[in-house]
């Protein structure tokens, strides 16, 4: 059932700003951060995907003279869920290291405490 | 041939950035010269194509391994340059080459020098990229590597007070932004299985507005609404503007918040074409309204140079979505108009903030004064962008201020709604506002009186004067000339973001905008009838000649100091009557306090408000895109 | 001989000259009426022409601390910038240059004056001049929200349907239909603009930013010889742009045919204004605090102006 990746897409996201919302850990924040992006990869994954289909491994030739099967996985999605992926785990690695960084200076990775710029 | 240089340019700034980081890393020379290389040639590609595009009226397109559409489906990475593209990009390529050569000085005495030059030519290459690609999914690509280089440089000087915590909030509140657009992205995908602008547009302006479509639109202008920093998104845009190196907080005015302006027309005149929709001109104009207020409003109180400027940018950036949101030719003219003279001005009141930092060590407004007499250079060009930011006339800011009054009055009028008046009053007291911050500046950093560790500071290097010179005199004859920019620069953008067809055609093969039923909308240049141009030059002479004869002629003599032993004329005495003098100097958080006192309330939600936690930031950008995504599905139809 | 014209408008007529010779002239009337109202004979009426002649001939002086280019080129400024907002106010029926939006043009050029006592205060270094110049700047601030609020509700009211924030445009809609002041939705906004007039010149009671008894005339403090004769006669100078900016704003109706007699009415409504707005209230109050006066601009007579759009705006 592809509704259910709609809707756990969905969740994921939702529960991902909620995490960055309430949660005052530097840390915790980051991996909200993390669990938008997995909703969104979720999200656009399901987008192409085609129950019962199969994989679109073609040449072009093949679909207009009908030899291949009509009904294929959307490749599209597929991509750029490749790339959300590794820009995903780049905002990680850097966030990460803010926070260790922030650590260092601040002694404290409370987001109550990291507030020296306001006003 | 001049199919190949937007892509060029982008690739050779990107290309820069490989090579600074592999040979450039230890050697000075080595670096600088990639870096200088490749600036400099992707402003000449950028510049050799206004004469096609802006006086022609050409399109170029490129795609990405000649992959062209097949029956109908766009299925490759394009490129497609029109007028309000290369509007951008001019104003991108500017920006960052002046930069580049004013970091060349301004940075000299960093450490890590290869990495800033590598984030750098990264963060250009990206908005470069991101202002030409013809591609959503590309368009995404280019924000989160402008994200990252922009996070990065922020916290590039990692040793200073708040520029960790300033790179973190950049990070959370940017790739919020970004996961709304990418998930706003991958709905138009479900929609419409394309990912090339003018074929979404061509499709999506046939079939109507579906739930889905309605919820991306939604999502995707809150995403670049993050970028461009509008209210309440602005918060990670003040403490990054404020810690970042100098010149990359030029950039960040310059071009990055520029970048989501053009993703915010892109989005809503050319793929969805939602602007004749009279209840989405009011939500952007209301947003656009905020922005200014609360921007100038807290501008107001700062007492560092940086963060007030970092503010002002926030209000100006308000006066351009005001102005593009009112969805007439008119709007979007004005809006264009200030988006570039923001840059121009803005950018030159960021170098002369810089060079104040260089020259003295501090930005604090309480701990500057009198610098007029040890920098007089940097003063003047201080002088002339903050009368231009504050739209005195005859300076570039006045005549696009000026056009978005005329804009919004001419919407309030003709659509009979009261809020639009409302808005051109917020729009004119701003401005006065923004006048008194600058005033605020001019008096505690380069007027009043020196304090004594001041003494020895000197006027900056060339290198760094000559690209504040350059925007000086932009700003000047942009105020001037603006007829010629109307015509070259303007009108085509303009012209451009309202007929979508000739964009979709040139992508998509000739007819394919006519067989879905898309049409065009007929603009006329906007009307800038309000001032002959040779009064202002008369103007001039007549100022210039009278300012000579009374500086040269006047019978004038210079005050003395009381000093011991010299034989003292009481008639000299300067303020203290005779007595010896004392250091006192007015300080910019003591300006202003009847107007303070007045506001107090307003200031004390305000500045709650700007708490520092990243979380109630956090808070803030969901609310506002609940808030979009809301108004959006009640009003749409 | 476009350019001899637009030299003669900027120099002579209705340019420098012709709004300095009557600046001055109401600067004397101002002071003989205030005078006479507190049973005093007060100068002769030319007195303002003889102080500014004789501030000409004087030596000026420049403060160690101060920055000289700006300091003598601020009071130059805005000389030049009140003479050229009187070329697009139409004097009695004439205006030397017109266009589709002067309106915005005159707010901004009547905010330069202001900003050039700023700059020029600010350059002295004086720390009197430092208060003297938050306070013009926060009453700057004061009566602007107001002012631009009259302005919208005449453009709106003579502009009808089609926008105009064109001068011409008001004073045509009032040789047809009458004085703006005499329509009833627009009395409120006159009694605004009336508010709006002292303050913009700064006399008492709104004068906060050069309380000579608090603080020595703020940013004129280092000032003495020409650069003060200048800001004197930039000072008098203002009362008739001001002055002149509401006749022909709410007064500007009455036409008798000849330009002559236009323009000699128009002068003599500039002094009506002035003894009415200036004058009197100069002679019948004590000084504002900077505070108060902000409050009461964005309260009371913006209420006013705001109160003048809305009726505008409902078609009244």
């Amino acid at each position: 059932m592809i509704i259910v990746n709609y809707i756990a897409s969905i969740v994921l996201i939702v529960l991902g700003l909620y995490t960055v919302c309430t949660k005052k850990n530097l840390i915790k924040v980051v991996l909200g951060l993390g669990i938008v992006d997995y909703g969104v990869n979720l999200l656009i994954v399901s987008l192409g995907f085609n129950d019962g289909g199969t994989a679109p491994i073609y040449q072009m030739s093949d679909l207009l003279n009908g030899v291949a099967p009509h009904f294929f996985v959307d490749p599209v999605p597929q991509a750029l869920t490749l790339t959300s992926i590794v820009i995903g785990a780049c905002v990680d690695a850097m966030a990460l290291s803010l926070v260790i960084m922030i650590y260092r200076k601040y002694k404290s990775i409370n987001a109550d405490d990291v507030r020296r710029l306001h006003g | 041939m001049i199919q190949h240089f937007p892509v060029l340019a982008v690739m050779l700034l990107f290309l820069g950035a490989f090579c600074v980081e592999i040979f450039g890393s230890k050697n000075e020379g080595i670096r600088n010269t990639i870096t200088m290389l490749a600036a400099t040639i992707a402003l000449v590609l950028i510049y050799a194509l206004i004469k096609p595009v802006m006086i022609d009226g050409e399109i170029i397109s490129y795609w990405m391994g000649n992959w062209a559409p097949v029956s109908g489906y766009a299925i490759g990475i394009g490129y497609e340059i029109d007028a309000l593209s290369l509007f951008f990009a001019l104003l991108v390529v500017t920006t960052f080459w002046l930069s580049g050569v004013y970091s060349l000085s301004y940075m000299a005495n960093d450490h890590h020098l290869g990495h800033y030059y590598t984030l750098y030519l990264m963060l250009s290459g990206s908005v470069l990229g991101l202002v030409m690609t013809g591609d959503v999914f590309n368009m995404f690509v280019m924000v989160e590597i402008m994200t990252f280089a922009s996070v990065a440089l922020t916290a590039f000087r990692n040793e200073n007070e708040g520029t960790l915590e300033a790179g973190f909030k950049y990070l959370v509140i940017g790739s919020m932004g970004s996961s709304f657009t990418l998930t706003g992205i991958a709905l138009i995908y479900g929609q419409c299985h394309t990912l090339n602008m003018a074929q979404i547009s061509a499709q999506l302006s046939c079939g109507g507005l579906t739930p889905t479509t309605v919820m991306a639109l939604a999502l995707i202008v809150a995403g670049f609404g993050v970028k461009s920093y509008i209210v309440p998104f602005h918060t990670p845009a003040a403490d990054a503007y404020m810690v970042a190196p100098t010149s990359i907080s030029m950039i960040f005015s310059g071009m990055v918040n520029k970048a989501g302006v053009y993703g915010m027309i892109r989005v809503l005149y050319i793929i969805f074409r939602v602007m004749d929709q009279s209840n989405v001109q009011m939500l952007i104009v209301l947003f656009g309204a905020v922005t200014m207020f609360i921007g100038v409003t807290m501008a107001l109180t700062q007492h560092e140079f940086k963060r007030l400027l970092a503010f002002h940018s926030i209000s100006q950036i308000g006066y351009v979505i005001t102005a593009i949101g009112l969805g007439s030719a008119l709007g979007l003219t004005s809006g264009l108009f200030h988006a570039m003279n923001h840059t121009l001005f803005k950018g030159l009141l960021f170098l002369t903030a810089g060079a104040v930092l260089y020259a003295t060590g501090t930005t604090n407004l309480d701990k500057l004064g009198g610098l007029s007499k040890r920098m007089p250079k940097t003063t003047i060009c201080f002088l002339i962008g903050a009368f231009s930011i504050s739209g005195l006339p005859p300076f570039n800011g006045f005549v696009s201020k000026w056009l978005v009054y005329q804009a919004t009055y001419t919407k309030a009028v003709e659509s009979g709604n009261f809020v639009y008046a409302i808005v051109t009053v917020v729009a004119l007291v701003v401005s006065v506002m923004t006048l008194a911050s600058f005033i605020k500046v001019t008096q505690a950093v380069f007027f009043g009186q020196l304090p004594a560790e001041l003494k020895k500071t000197k006027e900056v290097p060339a290198a760094m004067l000559v690209p504040m010179y350059i925007m000086s005199a932009l700003c000047v004859l942009c105020g001037i000339f603006y007829p010629i920019v109307n015509k070259y620069l303007l009108y085509p953008a303009t012209n451009a973001a309202l007929n979508v067809t000739n964009y979709i055609d040139k992508m998509m093969g000739d007819g394919y905008a006519a067989g879905l039923g898309v049409s065009n909308i007929e603009v006329a240049p906007a009307a800038f009838s309000f001032w002959n141009p040779i009064v202002w030059l008369i103007l001039f002479v007549v100022i210039f000649i009278a300012a000579f004869i009374v500086i040269t002629g006047s019978k004038s003599s210079r005050g003395q100091l009381l000093q011991p032993g010299v034989k003292y004329d009481p008639k000299y005495a300067t303020f203290f009557s005779g007595e010896e003098e004392l250091f006192s100097q007015v300080g910019g958080s003591d300006l202003f306090w009847g107007f303070k006192t007045d506001w107090k309330g307003y200031y004390r939600v305000l500045e709650g408000l700007h708490s520092g936690i990243v979380t109630d930031y956090a808070v803030f950008t969901v609310i506002a895109t609940a808030i979009i995504t809301l108004c959006m599905f009640i009003f749409m139809r | 001989m476009l350019i001899l014209k637009s030299l003669f408008y900027i120099l002579i007529f209705p340019g420098a000259l012709f709004t300095s010779c009557f600046g001055l002239f109401l600067a004397g009337v101002d002071r003989k009426v205030v005078a006479r109202m507190q049973h005093r004979i007060g100068p002769p009426l030319r007195q303002p022409m003889y102080d500014f002649f004789k501030l000409l001939g004087k030596e000026t002086i420049i403060p160690h601390a101060a920055n000289k280019l700006a300091f003598l080129a601020a009071p130059v400024i805005g000389f030049v910038s009140l003479a050229l907002i009187m070329l697009f106010i139409p004097v009695g029926g004439f205006t030397a240059f017109s266009g589709n939006a002067d309106m915005i043009v005159i707010l901004y050029l009547i905010t330069i004056p202001g900003v050039a006592l700023i700059v020029g205060g600010s350059s002295s270094g004086s720390p009197y001049a430092g208060i003297g110049i938050s306070r013009e700047m926060v009453t700057m601030m004061a009566y602007e929200l107001p002012f631009v609020l009259v302005l919208l509700a005449v453009a709106r009211k003579a502009g009808g349907s089609e926008l105009a924030f064109s001068m011409e445009k008001v004073a045509m809609w009032q040789a047809e239909n009458g004085n703006m002041l005499f329509q009833w939705s627009m009395i409120p906004a006159a009694i605004a603009m009336l508010l709006v007039v002292p303050a913009e010149v700064g006399t008492q009671p709104f004068d906060v930013a050069e309380a000579e008894t608090e603080i020595c005339e703020g940013p004129l403090i280092e000032y003495s010889g020409g650069a003060l004769g200048m800001f004197k006669l930039n000072t008098a100078m203002k009362m008739f742009v001001m002055s002149g900016l509401f006749v022909s704003l709410f007064l500007g109706g009455i036409r008798t045919g000849s330009v002559l007699c236009d323009i000699i009415i128009f002068i003599v409504l500039c002094v009506v204004v002035t003894i009415i707005c200036m004058s009197t209230t100069h002679a019948v109050t004590a000084r504002l605090k900077i505070e108060h006066l902000f409050k009461f601009y964005w309260t009371f007579v913006a209420g006013m102006a705001l109160c003048s759009l809305i009726l505008v705006w409902c078609g009244l």
